[in-house]
């Protein structure tokens, strides 16, 4: 692998040069610009967010992607804690707090208020006032009942952006209808799409050929990191014009409208996909295979890049038959198996090291000669998070800090933003309840009881 | 008296009002030079918020996710599938590789406020395009690049998308039933598009920066490092010293929870996710014992492996005594999560979506009518919106050529001769529907003046 890099550097070098192409040493010198965060500005340090979520994950990561940019976030929540506290896998905690919201917890400060009480409220509201976001996760139209919902606070605050995150929204006769449904990203995931598509090919025993789960909250960062998006666009806005506004995400949606196919494919082809088991409906071959150490990627789109794969996995004999993209992404699924199974015999009699330095090599002469229908074969390993943590391209990177807490001493967490003038960072992680409250009641002259 | 909440968020939000509503990147312009998916994504949701969005390709070539689809089949001489990714954009075929391409290129860079890229690392660096060249006559822009691998890092060099940078990250090795040999990638690009809204919230993030310090900035979005991020294996691993590995179709940080078959042969996924829930949960089920047993009551010691497992069983077992409208039904009444798996076509005939404004059934001007996405968030004073589907390509070269960069006919006639700019040729995604009548199309005969 080293040697296969050190090839592709040099051809690439040489691409950078030729006349016209930059000089390597102003573009080495960005990318340093890019490995630090130290001493640089945060791009939303003049944004303070208050944190209301309460018993959907979403609106903790959206808080955190925003408190990862700078901006000063406060969570609020009630005395006796958010339930996502202990939304954890089989319960695993740190000192009481689950790991998904110990990994959320990035750079925010941690308070309580009773918001059913006037003096948690009357709280709410001071702090509202100096607020550039809020972000709440209620059932809608409670916050609109105790007093401090939209259409109240923008009084106080004509320049708040309000984020309200719920499973259907806060408008349609559908979210009025269903208001008091609770958030789950198990049922987001049903609802938008998603595991109806995951599972085993229908001859599959049960439950195998079931509906399941992508196995991490693909649906609830998917809200988040759409919230997020909303919130800036929404501050662009606000910075330009000093008007806030109210931003609306449903849970329950959000997945489809980020992947889109679901609703294009239902209106065109009036026929809704099976679950797929491990091939892939656009492509083949376009998966992981077993290999004899783990499994690999053989992903070609490309008519040449095909070609590669096959001469490298010598089965060129097949090469007529599949000759076009047309011939490859097909919906007979029996033809789809043949091609797999060719591709999954090929690949069971190599190991990882010998696939990815034939794949490696050869597309580093394709880079390196002049006809360009060479192909360029691509692969990889199937990593398990436990093998990511290892890897020393993530530790260059940067990308799993550990940050350490009186607490909860050294945690790792994954980040990532590098930017060359406002990375994002995590500067450290406060779980405790109320953990912040003596900072946070001094800083904004709160009143306790 | 007060307005009804829903009433008043019903006004707020009402469909009919959107276009007449502000556009919060009204004169932002995007110089968008990705393909596929990742990069064309991020430069869509700037267009959806308002950005003046310039997407280029190479001529008779284009992106190659014009020609791609699932299963074979095209509509209207195109992918159906690419209209939702690249939409309100304006479509230029330039040849970078021509030193005259790649001058034009760098003129329109100089007018760009943001330029997006999604080449493996290196590749518009040795086109003479990157950031350290276009920094130097346009220091205010905000350029990202979008690689699987990073701009950083032994591994950069190495070329991948979805597929390979759920398997980098260890997305995919989540997904399926444990002591199986099958693991399930997240199906359609998961991995280029939630990397693609994080990179656009990258962007937001510096444009916000430069609205307050003029200041524009480089961006490396690293796909397999965005996937990471949504993972909390890796907290897991190094706080337990376990693997947390594939857990099938439960949810193991919700207990109980899982993906049943209910009595009409529909699926269903319920989750319970607080103390609260349980108890409201055990009365659907008319299982006081249940909610009285100190094993299960709160929610520590309910997710524990063996309690979570007996709970699901329980679950199991009683989902398949009901039809999907009876468990809908009593998870209303008890507040507690159930939702049936919905499949494309449902998807595409629920009314809710339309009204919602998330599926749009939208009435173009060359393709007709197509139904695709709306933007995830929805905002009240600036709303995303469609302008119109895509276009093939090169249609908008007139336009752009002439009124951002003053070209005149004659010498985007030369250009043309010379190859360095260009339209489509005869394959299928490149080229207008059959029906449209081009001499008509005032937009690709585009003489100056109006606006589009």
């Amino acid at each position: 692998m080293k040697e296969v890099r050190t090839i592709k550097e040099r051809v690439y070098s040489r691409y950078l040069q030729k006349k016209g192409a930059s000089k390597l040493s102003d573009w080495k010198n960005i990318l340093t610009q890019l490995t630090t965060s130290e001493g640089k500005a945060e791009a939303l340090d003049d944004m303070m967010v208050l944190d209301l979520s309460y018993a959907n994950f979403s609106g903790n990561v959206t808080a955190s992607f925003l408190a990862e940019a700078g901006a000063e976030v406060i969570n609020i929540e009630p005395p006796e804690g958010d339930p996502s506290r202990i939304m954890s896998p089989y319960g695993a905690n740190v000192k009481g707090v689950g790991i998904p919201y110990l990994m959320e917890s990035r750079n925010k400060r941690q308070i309580t208020l009773d918001l059913e009480s006037p003096e948690g409220q009357d709280n709410l509201k001071r702090l509202v006032k100096r607020a550039d976001i809020l972000i709440e996760t209620y059932a809608p139209g409670q916050m609109d009942a105790w007093g401090i919902g939209y259409r109240q606070l923008r009084e106080l605050n004509p320049g708040l952006i309000y984020i309200a995150i719920s499973p259907y929204g806060h408008y349609t006769a559908k979210g009025r209808e269903m208001a008091e449904m609770p958030w789950t990203d198990l049922t987001s995931q049903a609802e938008s799409g998603l595991a109806a598509l995951v599972g085993d090919l229908p001859d599959a025993p049960e439950p195998y050929n079931w509906p399941t789960r992508a196995g991490f909250y693909a649906a609830g960062y998917t809200s988040a990191v759409g919230a997020a998006c909303g919130g800036l666009v929404a501050s662009f806005f606000k910075r330009r014009t000093g008007e806030g506004q109210m931003i609306d995400i449903a849970t329950a949606d959000a997945y489809a409208s980020c992947v889109g196919f679901p609703p294009t494919i239902g209106y065109v082809w009036k026929k809704p996909r099976l679950r797929y088991g491990t091939l892939d409906y656009g492509l083949c071959p376009y998966g992981f295979f077993k290999c004899q150490d783990g499994y690999v990627a053989i992903a070609c789109f490309r008519d040449q890049d095909f070609r590669a794969a096959l001469k490298l996995l010598g089965q060129w004999k097949i090469e007529e038959e599949w000759k076009t993209l047309l011939d490859r992404i097909t919906d007979d699924i029996e033809k789809v198996k043949e091609l797999n199974s060719v591709v999954e015999k090929a690949v069971s009699k190599f190991t990882y090291k010998q696939i990815n330095e034939k794949f490696a090599s050869y597309s580093v002469k394709a880079a390196g000669s002049k006809w360009r229908g060479g192909g360029l074969p691509v692969t990889t390993k199937m990593m398990t998070p436990d093998e990511v943590l290892q890897e020393e391209h993530w530790q260059t990177r940067g990308t799993f800090p550990k940050i350490a807490h009186s607490s909860y001493g050294i945690v790792t967490l994954p980040t990532t933003g590098k930017m060359t003038k406002t990375p994002l960072r995590v500067k450290w992680i406060s779980a405790n309840i109320g953990e912040d409250n003596d900072y946070v009641f001094e800083k904004y002259g709160l009143v306790k009881k | 008296m007060t307005e009804d909440y829903f009433n008043f968020t019903d006004k707020l939000f009402a469909r009919e009002d959107i276009d007449k509503k502000a556009e919060a990147l009204k004169g932002i312009r995007v110089l968008d030079l990705s393909h596929m998916i990742f990069g064309p994504t991020a430069a869509k949701t700037l267009a959806q918020y308002g950005a003046e969005v310039i997407k280029v390709e190479v001529p008779n070539q284009g992106d190659y996710w014009r020609g791609g689809t699932y299963w074979g089949k095209y509509w209207k001489h195109s992918n159906p599938l690419w209209h939702f990714i690249n939409p309100g954009k304006y479509f230029v075929g330039i040849d970078v590789k021509k030193p005259k391409g790649k001058d034009l290129i760098l003129q329109l860079a100089a007018k760009a406020d943001v330029i997006i890229e999604n080449f493996t690392s290196g590749t518009v660096e040795a086109w003479g395009i990157g950031y350290s060249q276009v920094s130097k006559i346009n220091p205010k822009v905000i350029y990202a690049s979008l690689s699987t691998y990073g701009q950083f890092g032994p591994r950069r060099y190495a070329p991948g998308w979805d597929l390979l940078a759920q398997g980098a990250s260890g997305v995919l090795s989540v997904t399926g039933y444990p002591d199986t040999d099958k693991y399930f990638k997240v199906p359609d690009f998961f991995g280029d598009f939630f990397p693609a809204y994080y990179a656009a919230m990258l962007i937001f993030i510096a444009l916000n920066y430069r609205e307050r310090s003029g200041e524009g900035q480089y961006i490396d979005g690293c796909q397999a490092e965005i996937l990471m991020r949504t993972l909390s294996h890796f907290t897991y691993h190094d706080a337990t010293g376990e693997s947390l590995g594939r857990t099938g179709n439960m949810d193991p940080t919700m207990s109980p929870s899982g993906i049943f078959k209910t009595r009409d042969g529909k699926f269903v996924a319920v989750a319970i996710a607080t103390d609260k829930q349980f108890q409201s949960f055990c009365k659907a089920l008319g299982r006081d014992d249940l909610a009285e047993n100190d094993t299960y009551k709160k929610a520590a010691s309910r997710l524990k492996r063996e309690n979570a497992l007996a709970l699901n069983k329980v679950l199991e077992e009683w989902v398949i005594t009901k039809d999907v409208q009876e468990l809908s039904g009593l998870a209303r009444k008890h507040r507690f999560a159930a939702a049936e798996v919905m499949d494309d076509v449902q998807i595409s005939q629920d009314k809710w979506r339309e009204e919602r404004g998330s599926a749009i059934l939208f009435e173009d001007d060359m393709y007709k009518k197509l139904l695709v996405e709306g933007p995830i968030a929805m905002l009240s004073k600036t709303p995303g919106r469609i302008k119109w589907l895509t276009r093939p390509l090169g249609y908008h070269n007139r336009y752009v050529f002439k009124k951002i960069l003053g070209l005149t006919e004659d010498q985007i006639k030369d250009l043309e001769k010379e190859r360095v700019v260009g339209t489509w040729d005869y394959r299928v995604g490149q080229r207008p529907p059959i029906y449209h009548d081009l001499s008509k199309d005032r937009m690709f005969n585009y003489e100056g003046g109006e606006d589009h």
